[in-house]
């Protein structure tokens, strides 16, 4: 039998373990030349709202198009003091390296940056 | 022995529901063991008719002393600034409203309605409401700028949508036991010792505002409400989260956002859709920033708060 605590902690590994592999495959896909829609941006909140509806149309393991609509790109957004980057974004779990975003809730990189960065 | 009565303009009802509730003192308690004489009250009140008018006109021409005039609600104008709409005893509210104040040695408003004109006042505001001293944050009001009553004091404010059974209570036993004089009034003419604080102060979400971790949904036991879902905790007065709310919880505790009722703009944004719950950006940056925070401050804090978060900051630490 497994003891709760012990349970619970493999599958926090598993998870991250399955967090890398995801992140990999969808760095490949940004890699590859996959087209993201990076503008406009989302500036306003009927922007960010019309974004997510988008977003909540797309089946959660569907991340090929989750990365097509938020506008997914491999570096920050900008540069200096207004650079947007997952890092800096209120969605961004650091030491899991994940976006909650609901309509997201997938793996990234500290450097990758999507229309829907706020702070 | 003080005497006081209560009246409701254009209100739900709220904070009367509240003081009932009150626990420590009670609503009885006030009666018993501070000498509170409730001459009348909507809920409590036994007059009425002929009865009532003539305590109302009693207390106006000072046979019976109005010590504590309290006012629940917004004081209602329409149509056309005659105030039809709100007839209570004869005549318009606002017209007992305003010989009553004027005979009161202290002037109280509870509640969002009574103070700024809250929900009722929100734009187009159809009733024509106001507050007793205010309206929104224009100085002013029914009673107008200047008013003091008979104590020398302005009305004495005590918001909220609805206010705590504590911020009522406390403040009415200061006032009937003669301790008015100690009450410091903000320039809401709050008082101090409940609005100086913010919503934020001893908010258990504090280091998930500190660290920038965020809460995505309501009731998540994890992250700060106000990068996402609008909480107006850094920016607004109350004492929510030092004077709980029955005595348990609060609404950032639970996972709500605070709302910010306790400010004269409440409802924010004039209730427009997307605003409720939902925290304003600029070009991803939040429209509000906690009180004298700037942008270029908040956006270098945020770099360093979230990549100094330690790693159970992210995790759901209150655990059962
Ligand atoms: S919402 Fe923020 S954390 Fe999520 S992918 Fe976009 S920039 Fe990165
Ligand atoms: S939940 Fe609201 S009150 Fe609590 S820390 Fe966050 S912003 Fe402040
Ligand atoms: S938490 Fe905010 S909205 Fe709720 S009662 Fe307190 S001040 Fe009002």
């Amino acid at each position: 039998m497994v003891v709760p605590v012990v349970e619970n902690l493999t599958r926090r590994v598993g998870r991250f373990m399955h967090d890398d592999d995801l992140r990999v495959e969808l760095q490949s896909l940004l890699k590859g030349g996959l087209e993201t829609k990076i503008e406009p941006r989302a500036w306003d909140q009927a922007k960010v709202d019309f974004i997510l509806s988008r977003l909540r149309e797309i089946d959660a393991g569907d991340y090929e198009n989750k990365l097509v609509e938020a506008g997914f790109t491999l570096y920050p957004w900008g540069e200096g003091d207004d650079a947007q980057s997952c890092e800096t974004c209120m969605y961004y779990v650091v030491h899991r390296r994940f976006c909650e975003l609901p309509e997201l809730m997938m793996p990234v990189e500290a450097d990758w940056s999507c229309t829907l960065w706020r702070i | 022995m003080a005497n006081l009565l209560w009246l409701q303009g254009g209100a739900c009802s709220g904070n009367t529901m509240s003081f009932l509730n009150a626990e420590e003192p009670s609503a009885c308690d006030l009666v018993t063991d501070f000498g509170i004489n409730v001459l009348w009250h909507p809920s409590l009140g036994m007059e009425l008719g002929d009865n009532l008018q003539q305590l109302l006109r009693k207390c106006i021409s000072g046979e019976i002393k109005l010590d504590i005039f309290v006012f629940e609600g917004t004081v209602v104008n329409a149509p056309n600034g005659t105030g039809e709409w709100n007839r209570f005893a004869g005549r318009p509210m606002r017209d007992w409203v305003r010989e009553l104040s004027d005979a009161a040695d202290f002037v109280v408003a509870i509640g969002d309605c009574a103070t700024w004109g809250g929900i009722p006042a929100t734009a187009p505001n159809p009733s024509e409401s106001q507050g007793l001293q205010f309206l929104k944050r224009g100085h002013g009001g029914y009673l107008g700028a200047e008013f003091k009553s008979k104590a020398g004091l302005p009305v004495i404010n005590i918001p909220g949508c609805p206010a705590h059974p504590d911020w009522v209570t406390q403040i009415l036993v200061a006032v009937a036991t003669g301790r008015a004089g100690d009450l410091a009034l903000d320039e809401f003419q709050r008082p101090k010792t409940f609005f100086q604080s913010f919503t934020q102060t001893g908010c258990t979400r504090n280091m998930h505002f500190a660290y920038k971790v965020s809460a995505t949904e309501f009731g998540q036991r994890k992250g700060c409400l106000f990068y996402d879902l609008g909480c107006r905790g850094p920016m607004t007065h109350s004492p929510c989260n030092r004077i709980l709310w029955n005595r348990v919880s609060s609404k950032t505790r639970a996972g709500m956002p605070c709302m910010g009722c306790t400010e004269p703009e409440f409802p924010f944004f004039d209730l427009a859709p997307g605003t409720v719950f939902k925290t304003q950006t600029v070009m991803g940056v939040p429209k509000e920033l906690p009180e004298g925070v700037d942008k270029t401050g908040y956006i270098k804090l945020t770099g360093a708060a979230k990549a100094a978060a330690p790693a159970w900051a992210e995790q759901d630490i209150f655990v059962v």
